[in-house]
């Protein structure tokens, strides 16, 4: 097992330098990030010349690339446009922990996501705790209760659920519960933000502000898993060493955690590692409607405005987490399943 | 039966929760009793201390969060309406756009001695009493030590306007600030340290051994924390993606402002800002929709409307081998004028709440005062495309003339508006046998350099619109020169209709170096007419800012060069 997870490990280098030059060029072909520094008014000719030349954006693409992955202060670049290239470069690239700087406001990268990284990770690891306890619940109780009211009423559900975008439920459960609970009088929901800022960001403000992005958040995911888990259930009860277990007189409760839900729960792992990942990368949507301060709106902020090192640095992070927690569910899937073995 | 009591157990963790959270819900009071502390104390006759008067706090709503709050680096309409507010500048403009003097004892003029003789120089004399908000004098070396940061090679600012025009900028002594322009150059006054387009002053004494030690301004903590400021007010906080504050600065020399504190509160949109306004949680909002309009002055805002030189328009290509050869005749862009309802589309689209602007320099005095905005005159727009020799051989419903289809290529930005205004403009245009094919981009696709193939500088396009502004409040425009059309050997070139009109070159060039107001006014209004004539530019609607403030909020006046140049007179009533 070690051996494979070393394995994969080195395997992952090659694979995160082609996933980095991918990403590169196609950032460097949606837009231009010069054409918005002029703010309100276009961009005077003068000065989109010299940010070209001082942010390295006149250079070709591969070039650029080489920069961002290992730096330019083994080389130098011309500062003062004589066409001489004669001050050494101050950047030590990716591979040596330096991420650049954004190209919005010139501050560095590691700083900018930085800021936001902590709010997401908030928001997302506690929808992902709600989506897995009321996923398992719902799923373990429809397989238990195959066709029953609360059954069938439950698939309605899940189905119109999964169904419905993550947008209109964000939109309608601001109108209910916070809009209309507020004209009825009664305790109402907040909508944007983290806290109010008059009252600070204490634990209460941020859960409170929370509820809201986090039911949107879960909703179609709850819906999704549960169906899995229910599925998933229904065929390792009906095996044979189930039947086994029942005739050999063992408490329901083991029966169903121990032996059935263990062998249900393999293709949930592979789900839940490759969801995990993008936990980091926010959800756009949500973060959007809700103005909660965090890498998905940040995503969208600076990919409109073309700031290739911000949008490279959230995307290469979710391409390592999404490298990482692979390797996580194998060793999972291999921990659960017993005949699974690594070389 | 396990799973269930499980169930059941967690659905009842989840009310007990929820009611727990609506008691801690914001706006809940608590009861607080106190128990007495020793014996009673009589009540004595001797007046108690008033207790301390409530922060006056007016809260802006903003739609978009700083970029960064240097004035070097920001490239944010949202930062840099707020230099009157954090910032300060040789002088500011007021409801007149009139200079007001801030930084400077008066206004550089001939008569003072503030502008040379040859009009290359400007003498700025500084004020005796101007402190940053830490007490220490501002003095010219502030002024010398941001043109030198703006100039440095390695400092990536937004913008060097005007200081790359600059030959030398002295300091003969503290009070005193000699700027030597290269050239003439009579739009000193709007961006000489002033202006949302000319730099606001930094504090040397705090940047300098920053630039110092990093050899950069780039990455300096106070671009997002600029805790020594010399504005009315003076930053507190900013959490990122949340809120900002700036709080009343006590040592400002034209006195500190009447209220306590301004937060600024960042919301993801256009509707949560109406909706923070019309629920009273918000005190300013800007950038509404014209059909927001009617709801938020509903909830008792007051609405100030204020020009500051934008007007949305079309440009015409004029490329001499790039552009359809169509749109280089006269007669079919005085035919395009004539067919398109404006006054139709501003008073469906736009709820009248502003008009139709015959040039760019509308609401200036830079104007032809005889130029109005063409008429819609569809039955003349046909005269002209036949004169023209474009007529309906096929019976398609389109012009053609030797052959070919009159169908024009239209594209601006995917801002609703917009969009609108393509639809309409399209079945207008239609009436009189001009085809439109549009389209449109996100703002950073369309806005794109020639390099980058951006639609708006490749000459791709037939017609292009969005808004634009001269130097405001000076008539400065530099995308008119020929010296600016866009090409393999002139890349970054903003001229958006590849026309070379040498009378035009030279009007604009000899404008930008009259320093006599009057001379300089006869030179753009032979400007204005021959851009009106010949149908360079057509103006759909004059784009001025919308400001809503609650009804709270008294004394604001607003500039359309510098917003909120009279903040520290706000008050508040409640």
């Amino acid at each position: 097992m070690t051996r494979y997870i070393i394995r994969r490990l080195l395997q992952a280098f090659p694979l995160l330098f082609i996933i980095s030059l991918v990403l590169f060029i196609l950032m460097n072909n949606m837009g231009d990030p010069l054409a918005t520094m002029g703010g309100r008014r276009v961009t005077r000719k003068e000065d989109r010349i010299r940010l070209a030349r001082q942010l390295g954006l006149d250079k070709p693409v591969m070039i650029q690339y080489v920069y961002w992955l290992a730096g330019n202060d083994w080389t130098k670049t011309d500062m003062d446009g004589d066409g001489v290239a004669e001050t050494p470069g101050v950047r030590k690239g990716v591979l040596r922990g330096d991420w650049g700087i954004s190209l919005v406001n010139r501050k560095l990268v590691t700083e900018v996501i930085g800021e936001r990284l902590p709010n997401t990770l908030l928001l997302m690891v506690t929808a992902e705790v709600v989506v897995l306890v009321s996923a398992l619940l719902i799923g373990i109780y429809s397989a238990l209760h195959q066709y029953s009211l609360v059954d069938n009423t439950i698939t309605a559900i899940t189905f119109i659920m999964y169904s419905m975008p993550v947008f209109f439920f964000a939109l309608l459960t601001m109108y209910i519960f916070a809009v209309n609970f507020k004209k009825w009088g009664l305790p109402y929901l907040p909508t944007v933000g983290m806290f109010e800022p008059e009252a600070g960001q204490t634990f209460s403000q941020v859960v409170w502000h929370m509820v809201l992005p986090t039911a949107t958040l879960s909703f179609g995911y709850i819906a999704g898993y549960s169906r899995y888990i229910r599925s998933t259930m229904l065929e390792a009860m009906g095996q044979d060493y189930i039947r086994t277990a029942k005739a050999k007189g063992l408490p329901r409760r083991q029966i169903v955690y121990l032996h059935a839900l263990k062998n249900a729960a393999l293709p949930i792992v592979t789900i839940i590692a490759l969801d995990l990942p993008f936990l980091l990368g926010g959800a756009i949507v949500t973060e959007r409607i809700f103005g909660w301060p965090g890498t998905g709106r940040l995503f969208l902020d600076h990919v409109s405005r073309s700031d290739t090192p911000v949008v490279m640095g959230i995307l290469m992070m979710i391409a390592v987490a999404v490298i990482v927690f692979q390797i996580i569910a194998d060793v999972a899937y291999a921990w659960l399943d017993p005949r699974i073995r690594y070389k | 039966m396990k799973v269930k009591r499980i169930a059941w157990i967690s659905i009842s963790v989840l009310v007990l929760l929820s009611m727990v959270l609506s008691g801690c819900q914001p706006g809940s009071k608590t009861v607080v009793v106190t128990e007495a502390q020793g014996p009673a104390v009589e009540p004595t006759a001797e007046p108690t201390e008033a207790p301390p008067a409530e922060k006056k706090v007016v809260t802006f709503i903003w739609t978009q969060e700083f970029d960064t709050l240097n004035t070097l680096y920001t490239n944010m309409w949202f930062v840099t309406v707020l230099y009157p507010i954090y910032e300060c500048q040789a002088w500011w403009f007021d409801d007149k756009n009139e200079p007001l003097p801030n930084l400077v004892s008066e206004i550089p003029s001939l008569e003072n001695g503030g502008i040379s003789e040859d009009g290359r120089t400007i003498t700025m004399k500084l004020r005796d009493d101007i402190v940053w908000s830490d007490g220490t004098p501002i003095t010219s070396a502030d002024f010398k030590f941001t043109y030198d940061m703006a100039m440095a090679d390695s400092n990536a600012v937004s913008s060097r306007s005007p200081f790359d025009l600059v030959e030398s900028l002295q300091t003969p002594d503290e009070r005193t600030v000699a700027v030597t322009f290269k050239e003439l150059y009579a739009p000193w006054l709007s961006r000489l340290f002033s202006g949302q387009s000319g730099a606001a002053i930094l504090p040397e004494h705090i940047l300098k051994p920053v630039f110092d030690a990093a050899g950069t301004l780039d990455t300096a903590e106070w671009s997002k924390k600029p805790t020594v400021g010399c504005g009315p007010f003076v930053f507190e906080e900013w959490q990122s993606g949340s809120f900002a504050r700036f709080v009343a600065n006590d040592k400002y020399w034209l006195g500190r402002p009447k209220v306590d504190e301004l937060f600024f509160r960042f919301v993801p949109d256009d509707a949560s800002m109406i909706a923070a306004l019309v629920a009273g949680d918000g005190d300013v909002g800007t950038f509404f929709a014209y059909s927001d309009l009617p709801q938020l002055e509903a909830a008792g805002l007051k609405i100030l409307n204020s020009f500051s030189g934008y007007n949305e328009g079309w440009y015409f290509n004029q490329h001499p081998e790039k552009g359809n050869p169509a749109m280089r005749d006269v007669k079919v862009r005085q035919a395009i004028a004539l067919a398109f309802n404006r006054e139709k589309l501003v008073k469906d689209l736009l709820l009248g709440r502003t008009g139709v602007p015959a040039t760019d320099w509308d609401n200036s005095p830079w104007v032809e005062p005889s130029l109005k905005p063409w008429p819609y005159d569809p039955e003349r727009a046909k005269k002209l495309l036949e004169e023209a020799g474009w007529v309906d051989s096929n019976g398609d419903g389109t012009r053609d003339k030797d052959g070919v289809e009159l169908v024009l290529k239209y594209g601006t930005t995917n801002r609703e508006v917009r969009q609108d205004t393509q639809a309409v403009a399209q079945q207008d245009l239609a009436q009189v046998g001009i085809k439109l094919d549009l389209q449109s981009f996100d703002s950073d696709t369309f806005f794109a350099s020639y390099s980058e193939n951006g639609p708006s500088a490749n000459f791709s396009l037939d017609i292009i619109e969005y808004s634009d502004s001269p130097d405001f409040p000076d008539p400065n425009a530099v995308v008119w020169l020929c010296s600016e059309i866009p090409s393999d050997e002139n890349p970054a070139g903003v001229s958006p209709t590849g026309l070379c009109d040498q009378e035009l070159d030279s009007l604009f060039q000899k404008q930008s170096k009259q320093v006599d107001f009057t001379e300089r006014q006869q030179t753009m209004y032979q400007i204005t007419k021959r851009l009106y004539e010949q149908v360079f530019w057509l103006g759909l609607w004059e784009d001025p800012d919308l400001f809503g403030f609650s009804n709270r909020l008294q004394n604001v006046k607003i500039s359309g060069a510098t917003p909120f140049f009279n903040v520290s007179e706000w008050t508040l009533t409640k």
